[in-house]
């Protein structure tokens, strides 16, 4: 079947003529109206067949198939670490599979580069931005390809072309304002009219962007997808959001585990469908970490009372109060100051206003290090950069907040080290060929049980967790997850975060919904409901605070 | 894990030590005189100053910084101490007050770098340029001559003898190195500064307070710089204002083939003493071979050069090694069933 033959969008100028209601050239877009059809159109985009990619220690992915039509909008979902980032670092020619081939319009390739993904005008949005801060937004819009008088840069031109673009993308932002200063919601969707109307791209493809998007721009991100989608592109949406899939998706690929589970139309299915799928019969496993550790709501003892924290910009009067053997989980969505409030409480970064009462006692905390002495340990949320020391051994990383305990005279006593060592390596089922390895040659779920395992061996009184199961496998999470509930808050009192909120709902004993900064909502374990949580989280439920 | 892994892996992690073995066994055999008693503490005590800059220079390397100043503070530790000593000052310090004050100096100038690159985040490329060309200049300045003879006992570390046959040198750089080797490895100093170096972000969040050990750093190599001054001076009986100039790019070089990395955290001061002996061999072998001295330099070059090569294999290897035990040890985790 052959693809209508329109090709390519209008010329910048008409575009523009076009969103302001001036008909230039009146043929063409008549033409295009009877693409407003949103069936697929039978021929496949891209397809994979059978790819795998062994990581050193994982495999991310295993034998997955997937096959996008052309000009449909296909989602893909799974949970944190089921392997959706690797697929699309795959599709998107960043990734090479260890094998397995890819077929693009009927074009068979080992594996697809850089360059290959441009040629076949294939564009990828990424999770994290990546706007060169310094530049103009007209500049980060053209970047590499921009419009010219003889060898100057058009400047003018530059500035009028992109402001149709935005206009036409329905943003507005100041092509003159530098990337900076965009939000990070401002600089996806910049991105995202970037692949559309200054790359044309005709795959394009969007990994976790809602996930960053404010109220605001995600009904504009909506908008312009539906518009790409009459123009008959083909646009693959990566989420762990079931409502967005449901929302544009035509169909919809689940991932698990590392492998594709099933590829369905979206019409007729509910969220909870679509959950079932995603979560698969892990349901059982996971609830078991709850069924085998009755929760002691823990009598009197307050190991951290936090009193009006407050950083202008990043969060506002918080105030709780931490028991010993509770875990407090502290759900909020990304800006929500989660992580810097944490890090506020550990003395790494700093506050306004706000004082601590560690045990009963008020103190002041100034540095990582006073913290650790006074019992708070924060796990950071970014492991690669401030958790592991990747060039260490897994011993050295394992004993180095506890290096107290095993020396004597600030001598170190091997046979104490390496007593504690393989009692955690144990304890935290930490794969490693020897505990002589360089830490960073271990897996994602490896790593993160290293540093987990390593501040547990110092057994604070606090624990501060920064999203302790991010980016790891479903087993290393379960694990992590059981270690935090039976081991870590057996001794001590846990703040934790998550991306999503399934860890929170599993392990805690209560959570506190942070919405711009601020406590809007908690929710003690008996009432807890997903629904409610999540929409404190977006900021539409408020005054739960007695 | 196998005794075939350990060994492999004992062998790797010592690769320095194996090539200075290999190159000295082939030098053994091809270069005349090589192997003799003698030439081989020759080798040593030409190796000492060097030495010291490399374990300077190295343990600059482990905390993730570098310095450019080294070559200098040879030079202006005990140039400042015996103008003090004859010039300025003449009757009022005796030589072992002497000693003390050129190590003084080294390790102030190294508390100078340090404060200044980890407490007001200046460059250390650049804090430490500035020092190598401002103290050369100033030793330039102040000492415009040789000054000699030395007191015997300021200059007994660099031509002193131990038992008639052993150079104090030699015997020094042992002491120092074997001193240096314990404190990192077996101590929790040790383990924090190695640590710092790794990862200082991480070490950071983990309570390590990162810039006491950064100054920590170049304090002790000013003060190794220092003592390679006093060895330097004891050698030639007399302070010059060239006294080590070249020598940091070396010493970098030393450190580097002893297991040091760029990128900090990495690399043992036995390692290291493995690459100076190297660098110390090279020219030794290289002078008793008859190769023109004009060209002893670019065949050192040359063979640091190679040996960087083989060191990139040898952690290729290595992470290999590694990966196929977990895979091993993967398979059996789940012949096993579920582990959990």
């Amino acid at each position: 079947m052959e693809m209508p033959s329109w090709s390519g969008s209008p010329g910048i100028e008409e575009e523009r003529a076009a969103k302001m209601g001036v008909k230039m050239n009146a043929a063409k877009w008549v033409e295009h109206e009877p693409l407003q059809v949103v069936q697929p159109r039978g021929e496949a985009a891209l397809q994979l067949k059978n790819i795998t990619k062994i990581y050193p220690g994982t495999v991310a992915l295993q034998k997955v198939n997937l096959e996008v039509m052309q000009g449909e909008v296909h989602g893909i979902i799974g949970k944190n670490g089921a392997g959706k980032s690797t697929l699309v670092g795959i599709i998107s020619g960043m990734v090479a599979p260890s094998s397995g081939e890819m077929v693009i319009k009927g074009r068979n390739l080992a594996h697809l580069s850089r360059l290959d993904a441009k040629r076949e005008k294939i564009a990828i949005v990424p999770q994290e931005p990546q706007v060169i801060s310094d530049f103009t937004v007209a500049e980060n819009l053209f970047l590499g390809d921009y419009p010219r008088r003889g060898p100057c840069v058009d400047w003018p031109e530059m500035f009028r072309r992109a402001e149709g673009i935005l206009r036409r993308a329905g943003l507005n932002i100041n092509v003159r304002a530098k990337g900076e200063d965009l939000s990070i919601s401002e600089q996806q969707l910049l991105l995202l009219a970037k692949a559309c109307y200054v790359e044309q791209a005709e795959i394009i493809i969007l990994d976790e962007v809602s996930a960053s998007l404010s109220h605001d721009d995600e009904d504009i991100f909506f908008t312009l997808l539906g518009e790409q989608k009459r123009m008959g592109k083909t646009i693959i949406l990566i989420s762990h959001r079931t409502d967005d899939i449901l929302r544009v998706c035509d169909r919809v690929t689940v991932i698990r585990d590392g492998r594709s589970i099933k590829t369905i139309p979206c019409e007729g299915l509910d969220r909870q469908q679509l959950s079932a799928l995603i979560v698969g019969d892990d349901v059982g496993g996971a609830q078991r970490i709850i069924a085998g550790s009755p929760r002691s709501k823990a009598e009197g003892e307050v190991v951290l009372k936090v009193e009006g924290f407050t950083r202008a910009g990043c969060f506002e009067n918080i105030r709780f109060v931490l028991n010993k053997g509770e875990i407090i989980g502290l759900a909020g969505l990304r800006g929500s100051g989660r992580t810097e409030l944490l890090k506020s409480i550990a003395g790494i970064e700093s506050r306004d206003a706000g004082t601590l009462e560690i045990a009963g006692r008020r103190c002041t905390v100034a540095s990582p290090s006073q913290a650790l002495e006074r019992g708070i340990v924060y796990l950071p949320e970014d492991r690669e950069k401030e958790g592991l020391i990747a060039g260490l051994s897994v011993r050295e990383n394992l004993v180095l907040n506890s290096l107290s305990q095993i020396s004597k005279v600030s001598l170190i006593d091997r046979k104490m080290e390496d007593s504690l060592v393989s009692k955690l390596i144990e304890a935290f089922g930490i794969v490693t060929a020897t505990p002589e390895q360089e830490a960073g040659q271990l897996s994602g779920g490896n790593k993160q049980k290293v540093v987990v395992g390593r501040i547990s061996a110092f057994g604070p009184l606090v624990y501060l967790l920064d999203e302790p199961t991010r980016g790891i496998d479903i087993a290393a999470k379960d694990s992590i997850l059981r270690n935090i509930r039976d081991r870590l808050a057996a001794q001590a009192g846990v703040v934790i975060t998550s991306p999503g909120l399934d860890d929170l709902l599993l392990v805690c004993d209560r959570i506190l919904v942070l919405f711009k900064g601020r406590i809007v909502a908690e929710f003690e374990r008996a009432e807890f409901n997903e629904g409610r949580i999540f929409m404190a989280m977006q900021g539409e439920l408020g005054n739960q605070i007695k | 894990m196998s005794k075939k892994l350990k060994i492999e892996l004992f062998l790797l992690d010592n690769l320095i030590w194996v090539l200075v073995a290999i190159f000295f066994l082939f030098n053994a055999v091809v270069t005349p005189n090589f192997a003799t008693a003698r030439n081989i503490i020759n080798i040593l005590y030409h190796s000492s100053i060097m030495s010291m800059l490399v374990l300077g220079e190295g343990l600059i390397l482990i905390i993730g910084n570098l310095d450019l100043s080294l070559e200098s503070i040879l030079a202006f530790a005990p140039g400042i101490t015996m103008l003090l000593a004859v010039k300025w000052l003449p009757g009022v310090f005796g030589p072992v007050s002497c000693i003390f004050i050129t190590l003084l100096v080294g390790a102030l100038i190294g508390l100078f770098n340090g404060i200044l690159i980890s407490r007001v985040q200046v460059n250390p490329f650049l804090q430490t340029l500035s020092m190598l060309i401002m103290l050369r200049g100033l030793v330039l300045f102040m000492v415009p001559f040789s000054i000699f003879p030395l007191p015997e006992t300021y200059a007994y570390l660099g031509q002193g003898w131990v038992f008639d046959r052993i150079p104090a040198a030699i015997l020094a750089v042992f002491v120092i190195y074997i001193g240096f080797h314990f404190v990192l490895q077996y101590t929790t100093f040790g383990r924090k500064y190695m640590a710092t170096g790794g990862n200082p972000k991480a070490s950071f969040v983990s309570g390590i307070n990162t810039s006491r050990m950064i100054i920590i750093a170049f304090v002790l190599s000013g003060l190794l710089a220092a003592v390679a001054g006093l060895l330097a001076a004891g050698r030639q009986g007399s302070v010059n204002n060239s006294m080590g100039t070249g020598m940091v790019m070396l010493a970098f070089a030393g450190a580097i083939l002893g297991g040091a990395s760029l990128e900090g955290g990495k690399g043992t001061p036995v390692g290291m003493l493995g690459g100076a002996i190297l660098l110390g061999m090279i020219s030794n072998s290289l002078t008793l071979l008859g190769v023109q001295a004009t060209l002893v330099y670019a065949t050192q070059g040359a063979l640091i050069f190679l040996a960087i090569i083989i060191d990139r294999l040898r952690i290729y290897i290595r992470s290999r090694l590694l990966h196929q035990e977990q895979l091993r040890k993967l398979a059996l985790e789940q012949g096993k069933g579920d582990s959990f």
